[in-house]
């Protein structure tokens, strides 16, 4: 093949269509498919060496290919390999590309040859963790710590990066047996036991202290993850941010009026105890709302598990009486095609319909008496989680007494606004006051008032807000909740029904149709 | 120099030794090559009574002081009492010494971990005794024989039996009394013909039933049952009725049968004497009281109907009379041993107080008196009775001769000791279909050690069927046989340790013309396959022509690989190859009832004239579940006809495989059958031929050893060295004259032990000659006693001098030898070798 004086080329159907028949199979299954024509869906491997391949194009259509070879071309640029996410093998080698890039979707690669290219930095490789051979050489990597970047790949055993300008190091090999301690082979050599040993001897402290880095992150990672999973637990049980000072921390954030209402004297001890009570009150709705999550969990998990095993139970039988019927189904059509009297066949073949019949009535009187039973453990599930719910929703009223305590706060805020106010006017006060109170200490006393007055009010409302807001939320999150898991049982149920009413349908039309091609055969 | 003779010494001691250890070796091989055939005992070598301890054939003062209490109480009794039997206090022993019985127990523990509970002690002393009826049957035995000498004769009355069992519980922690009393004639007589053999007994099985499910809260209620409930309960009654008819046709019919069998009334029932042991609760956790039975070695409850009467119990350390009545049996009996309404002891002491007196610990008061009382106590003296002791060889051997006959109720039960046999039977059990034991039905044999790992064998002698269980361990892990000939192609089942096989296989059963085979834990799934064959035809393979039965349908199942969608996981494959027909179901996909199958048909091949048939569509038919789904194409389905119809191949190559393994496995059998090795494991020293060789020599080179450690220690020149004052480092003069003393010395040596002899020989004579003197002048007027004397001095005196002459006699023929022997090891000798080479 003399490929070095074509024309640089790009994909195309023609090529393709080549390739396939070439490398598809052969003999009398070649004929057959050619005779039927082959899907791009559903070719498994394919070989395009050689061709002179510029860019990767019109490769879309192939999406369970598992093994493509694009070796030995002049492809410049890795593209349009999105749709090939069931790739295993993917090889790239002999070609010009200078950047990895475009392999993101590959997740189940395992085998990657970029061997012979301009490759100088290894990247863009994160989300190929199946990796398990991996062939650089040829490359122009220089720098050893492109080698730091491949510790991520926790499967990877092979690797080549020979014909690079890091193997001139005179480390190399060392440095990559220890920071890559799974690594068996290495340019094309079995790791032995001597190599790792110096390995790890001279780079103990440096790959330990990464490893205790990399813990550490892990740790860290881990950590996070169980305080997720915990707020999602408080999420799913509607009380998040509910067991500590959040709400009240939160009623005062967005309060400007409340924070200079804070500075005014006897405001301090005031502020003290109302948030202990609000705490106190808000863990008590946090830990009657999880107990009650757990309680609804146990509810929904023991529903599905009977209903679950009153599905299985029928399928069962279902299956028994269909595997019964269709064996016996298959000796009568043997037995009926010995038989070459006319009238004989004719008798079999509507006795025959008639079973078919009969077996689709008993299949769907089967199958109406669990939509009963369903139907029924449906409901009395229904009653129950509302009722739970309903107990929860009555239970949150607790907010109820949030609010009295804001009440009550405001009140006594009010009161000891108002004495202030009077002391100021009659300059009793000697400390330091705030200063927008200070400044208007000279206006007149009732417009001054006022301004106190709202401000009070201002704060109360703010924080009745927010108690309110926290209160909606929840209900309607919960309500949310239930509609939808009833909801969806219910499409489940539907959905499942549908199923099975269409496959007993079916069937019972392909054994009716059989017997009337029987008879139709017979007949001419 | 006096050394040199001591070494000679020993040699020859040791020599001795190994020929006794020799012959030891060889009873003991003789003992295993040659089974006794009947179930007499073999005859023991009778055990010399002058070899008892003295303690057998006297007294002590305290066992006369015993002695005479116990006459004193036989008096009283006989006087309080007339119409009761005499006691068994003081029989004699087998050295026709009177003993008190509760001296003759000697409680032993023995090492033996199975003699550790009374279970296993029981069945020891059933086993390893042979019984010696009372005679006459209602007279108590006369000799009370040591539970050592009933050990060594392996044979003993009842009496003898619980001596020694009771000896054994006691040993093990147990609080076990002798009872002497009255049972029935079956118990006496140990006639078991009557009962149930233990083996045949089903065994209780532990039903553990399962726990029933809670029932849940949303479990679906079952569809309403629309039968009449009227008509079911008159069912219901009906069947009751024919039931009850039935049952009690059957009762009948087991009455008349009972009445049948039941034995003529014994004439001596009541008076029949016998002797057991009771257990009483407290110690080692036994709960409550019960007898043993020691010539069965079973357990009886205190109520049981077979003991008639109770006389007296003893133990170690007192004798208990009852005073109860026993016209009914033992029924009503109490045994608080501490009533004394109920019970007579012989000494009041502490074993009362130690057995059952609760008020001791309540009132302290008494405690002074006891104590005073107890410093006034007369305690049973210590047994007279030597350690028990039971070899390994004779607790391997079990039974007496080994082999022992037990008959039970329609059944007969060997047992054998192991390695008694050549084939390895430890027991058979053979049951009979008559009471007379005519006609057998099942033999049942258990085998130990045998090198084909057979562990059981029963026939059925109806049937004809065999069944085989093996233990694991065979290279073709056969765990189950069972078949009615060993000729292939005929009706059987083979199980195997499936886990050991690389097939899987864990069963196969076969019929004239078929072939089941089920496996386990496959990586293929595949889980069951039968194979059905049609009439056996000739085939020519090789060259050679073959009997082969064709294969007509073979169908596969296998378990469902979750790696692949259902639809696309064969769960069935039938191959029909009589017909050229494949059939193939695919398994269930989730929430379907109805699975997926293809039918193919088989393209013909090229034949001569014929080219093969091209694949058309119409070869496949079959029915899809999800209509929506994609059918699958004409390329599919062709390769999935090319790799079914390899499969077939395959899987005609596989069943031929196995009909070759049954055929390979057959033959072993028949000849392992035929020619049984037993194992010997090899920490059996006296079996294993090897390991007891190997240990001797090993055992031999460190007495060598030692000895060569002795001698190079031994420095034959030092004392002369010193005597001559001659330095460590020798000149050659020195080295010859050291020589030549050392020489001397031992010639000189040599000639002293001589002189010696010769001087005893001289004064044995002159006494002689003295006393033949002393003799002729006085032999008027001696007495017979003196002549008797005089007599036997001579001939002592006689054998004294032919013993010195024997030996002056050896001792000049192996003077020369020594000496000869002794120069050439000074030749070799370190110091003196340099010198004279």
């Amino acid at each position: 093949m003399n490929w070095q004086q074509d024309e640089p080329k790009v994909i195309d159907e023609e090529m393709l269509k080549q390739a396939i028949e070439e490398q598809g199979p052969q003999g009398q299954a070649g004929d057959i498919s050619k005779k039927e024509g082959i899907q791009y869906e559903d070719v498994l491997q394919l070989r395009l060496d050689y061709r002179n391949i510029l860019k990767i194009f019109h490769l879309w259509h192939f999406t369970s290919l598992t093994k493509l070879q694009l070796d030995n071309n002049v492809i410049e640029r890795i593209e349009g390999l999105e749709n090939l996410t069931n790739l295993v093998w993917l090889d790239l080698s002999f070609n010009n590309i200078q950047v990895i890039e475009g392999l993101e979707a590959l997740v189940k690669l395992q085998d990657l040859s970029l061997f012979n290219n301009r490759i100088s930095v290894i990247e863009n490789l994160d989300t190929l963790q199946n990796l398990h051979i991996l062939s650089f050489g040829n490359n122009a990597i220089a720098q050893l710590e492109n080698v730091l970047y491949l510790r991520k790949f926790k499967h990877l055993r092979t690797l080549n990066l020979a014909g690079n300008p890091i193997c001139e190091e005179e480390s190399y090999k060392t440095f990559v047996t220890a920071y890559l301690p799974d690594l068996v082979y290495l340019d094309y050599r079995l790791l032995d036991e001597q190599t790792r040993e110096t390995a790890n001897t001279k780079y103990k402290y440096a790959v330990e202290a990464m490893q205790q880095n990399e813990l550490q992150e892990q740790q860290a990672m881990e950590a996070q993850k169980i305080s997720n999973e915990e707020l999602q637990l408080h999420k799913d049980a509607f009380v998040e941010f509910l067991n500590g000072p959040q709400l009240f921390d939160s009623m005062f954030d967005e309060d400007p009026d409340g924070e200079k209402l804070a500075l005014l004297p006897g405001m301090e001890a005031l502020l003290e105890s109302y948030p202990c009570k609000m705490e106190a009150l808000c863990v008590q709705i946090f830990d009657a709302g999880l107990t009650q999550h757990a309680q609804r969990t146990a509810e929904v998990e023991s529903f599905f598990t009977c209903s679950h095993e009153a599905v299985a139970d029928n399928r069962q039988k279902a299956a028994q009486i269909a595997a019964d019927f269709e064996s016996s189904r298959r000796q009568k059509i043997v037995e009926m095609q010995q038989i070459t009297d006319v009238e004989l066949l004719e008798d079999n073949i509507s006795s025959c319909q008639e079973q078919a019949s009969q077996l689709s009535e008993t299949l769907m009187s089967l199958e109406l008496q669990l939509v009963d039973q369903l139907e029924d453990i449906f409901k009395d599930f229904e009653r129950n989680i509302s009722d739970m719910v309903g107990g929860f929703i009555e239970y949150v009223h607790t907010f109820a007494q949030c609010r009295d305590l804001e009440n009550q706060h405001h009140e006594q805020q009010l009161e000891i606004a108002l004495a202030t106010l009077e002391k100021v006017v009659k300059n009793e006060l000697e400390e330091e006051i705030p200063d927008d109170m200070a400044m208007v200490s000279g206006k007149h006393i009732d417009c001054y008032k006022d301004t106190v007055t709202n401000a009070v009010s201002a704060s109360h409302d703010t924080h009745l807000l927010k108690i309110d807001n926290r209160e909606d939320e929840l209900l309607t999150r919960i309500n949310s909740w239930m509609s939808g898991l009833l909801k969806s049982i219910h499409d489940e149920e539907v959905k499942r029904n549908r199923k099975r009413v269409s496959e007993i349908r079916n069937y019972v039309s392909y054994v009716k149709d059989e017997l009337e091609d029987m008879r139709m055969s017979e007949h001419h | 120099m006096e050394v040199l003779p001591e070494v000679d010494c020993e040699e020859d001691v040791t020599i001795t030794d190994d020929e006794e250890d020799d012959d030891e070796e060889s009873s003991l091989s003789n003992i295993r090559i040659t089974p006794t055939v009947t179930h007499i005992a073999k005859p023991r070598p009778q055990v010399a009574l002058s070899k008892c301890p003295s303690s057998y054939k006297e007294n002590s003062s305290q066992e006369k002081l015993m002695a005479a209490m116990a006459e004193n109480f036989r008096q009283q009794y006989a006087l309080l009492y007339p119409d009761r039997k005499a006691l068994l206090l003081c029989p004699v022993n087998e050295c026709s010494v009177q003993k008190f019985v509760s001296t003759t127990l000697r409680s032993t523990l023995l090492p033996y971990p199975e003699l550790y509970d009374w279970e296993g002690c029981a069945s020891f002393v059933a086993d390893y005794l042979s019984l010696e009826l009372l005679d006459p049957p209602f007279e108590l035995p006369k000799q009370l024989s040591s539970p050592t000498w009933v050990l060594q004769t392996q044979r003993g009355t009842c009496f003898d039996f619980s001596i020694v069992l009771c000896s054994l519980l006691l040993g093990a922690g147990y609080n076990a009394y002798c009872v002497s009393g009255y049972a029935t004639k079956e118990m006496c007589l140990l006639d078991q013909s009557r009962q149930e053999c233990p083996l045949l007994q089903p065994q209780i099985q532990d039903k553990t039933e399962e726990p029933k499910k809670p029932m849940k809260k949303y479990s679906v209620k079952p569809p309403r049952d629309l039968h009449s409930n009227f008509e079911r309960r008159q069912e219901e009654k009906q069947q009751a009725e024919a039931e009850a008819a039935t049952l009690k046709k059957q009762l009948d019919a087991e009455r008349l049968q009972k009445e049948r069998e039941r034995p003529p009334p014994d004439p001596l029932r009541g008076l029949r004497v016998h002797c057991w042991v009771l257990l009483l609760s407290g110690n080692r956790e036994i709960p409550e009281n019960f007898f043993i039975d020691p010539l069965t070695g079973k357990s009886y409850s205190t109520t049981d109907e077979n003991f008639l009467g109770i006389e007296s119990v003893w133990n170690h350390q007192n004798y208990w009379v009852n005073k109860q009545d026993c016209t009914f049996g033992c029924n009503e009996m109490t045994f608080d041993l501490g009533d004394l309404s109920k019970w007579e002891y012989v000494l009041c002491g502490q074993s009362l107080s130690i057995i059952s007196d609760p008020k001791t610990l309540e009132e302290p008061e008494d405690e002074e008196e006891e104590e005073m009382d107890e410093l006034k106590v007369f305690e049973m003296p210590p047994s007279w009775v030597t350690t028990i002791d039971i070899s390994p060889a004779d607790m391997e051997m079990r039974y007496p001769g080994g082999m022992k006959v037990i008959e039970y109720r329609k059944a007969k039960l060997e047992k054998f000791a192991p390695y008694l046999l050549k084939d390895g039977l430890v027991t058979k059990l053979t049951t009979y279909k008559d009471l007379d034991c005519t006609k057998a039905s099942t033999i049942k044999e258990w085998f130990k050690h045998r090198s084909d790992h057979l562990d059981e064998r029963e026939l059925h002698t109806d049937s004809n069927v065999t069944t085989e269980h093996f233990r694991p361990g065979r290279s073709d892990a056969l765990k189950y046989h069972r078949y009615v000939t060993l000729v292939p192609e005929t009706e059987r089942q083979m199980d195997f340790y499936s886990h050991i096989r690389t097939d899987g296989l864990a069963r196969r059963i076969e019929k004239p013309f078929e072939m089941t085979e089920t496996f386990e834990n496959r990586t293929d799934f595949l889980f069951y396959r039968n194979a059905v064959y049609g009439k056996q035809i000739k085939v020519i393979r090789a060259g050679e022509a073959l009997e082969q039965r064709p294969l007509q349908r073979v169908e596969e199942r296998f378990h469902r690989d979750h790696s692949k969608p259902a639809s696309k996981d064969v769960a069935e494959r039938i191959f029909v190859v009589s017909d050229r027909r494949i059939q193939v179901t695919f398994h269930l996909e989730d929430d379907r009832i109805i699975p997926a199958w293809l039918n193919f048909i088989k393209p013909k091949e090229a034949a001569d004239s014929q080219k093969a048939q091209a694949f058309t569509p119409q070869m496949v038919s079959g029915f899809q579940v999800d209509p929506s789904t994609k059918p699958y194409t004409n390329l599919q389905l062709y390769e999935m006809l090319v790799e079914l119809m390899r499969e077939e191949e395959n899987v005609e190559l596989h069943i031929r495989d196995s009909e070759k393994e049954v055929r390979s496995i057959l033959s072993s059998r028949e000849k392992e059958d035929s020619n049984t090795d037993l194992l010997i494991s090899i920490y059996n020293p006296t079996r294993n031929e090897m390991a007891r060789l190997h240990m001797e020599e090993k055992e031999r080179m460190a007495k060598e050893k030692k000895q060569r450690q002795k001698e190079k220690e031994l420095d034959l020149l030092a004392p002369s060295q010193v005597r001559l004052g001659l330095p460590e480092v020798l000149t050659s003069q020195d080295a010859l004259q050291l020589k030549t003393d050392c020489l001397n010395e031992f010639k000189q040596q040599l000639f002293n032990k001589a002189s010696l002899i010769q001087s005893r020989i001289e004064k044995e004579t002159e006494e002689l000659q003295k006393k033949q003197l002393w003799y002729q002048k006085n032999y008027l007027t001696m007495s017979n006693e003196d002549e008797d004397d005089y007599l036997a001095y001579c001939s002592d005196a006689m054998f004294r001098i032919h013993v010195l002459k024997m030996r002056l006699i050896r001792h000049k023929e192996r003077a020369p030898q020594k000496y000869l022997a002794l120069e050439e090891k000074l030749k070799r000798h370190p110091r003196l070798a340099s010198h004279f080479l």
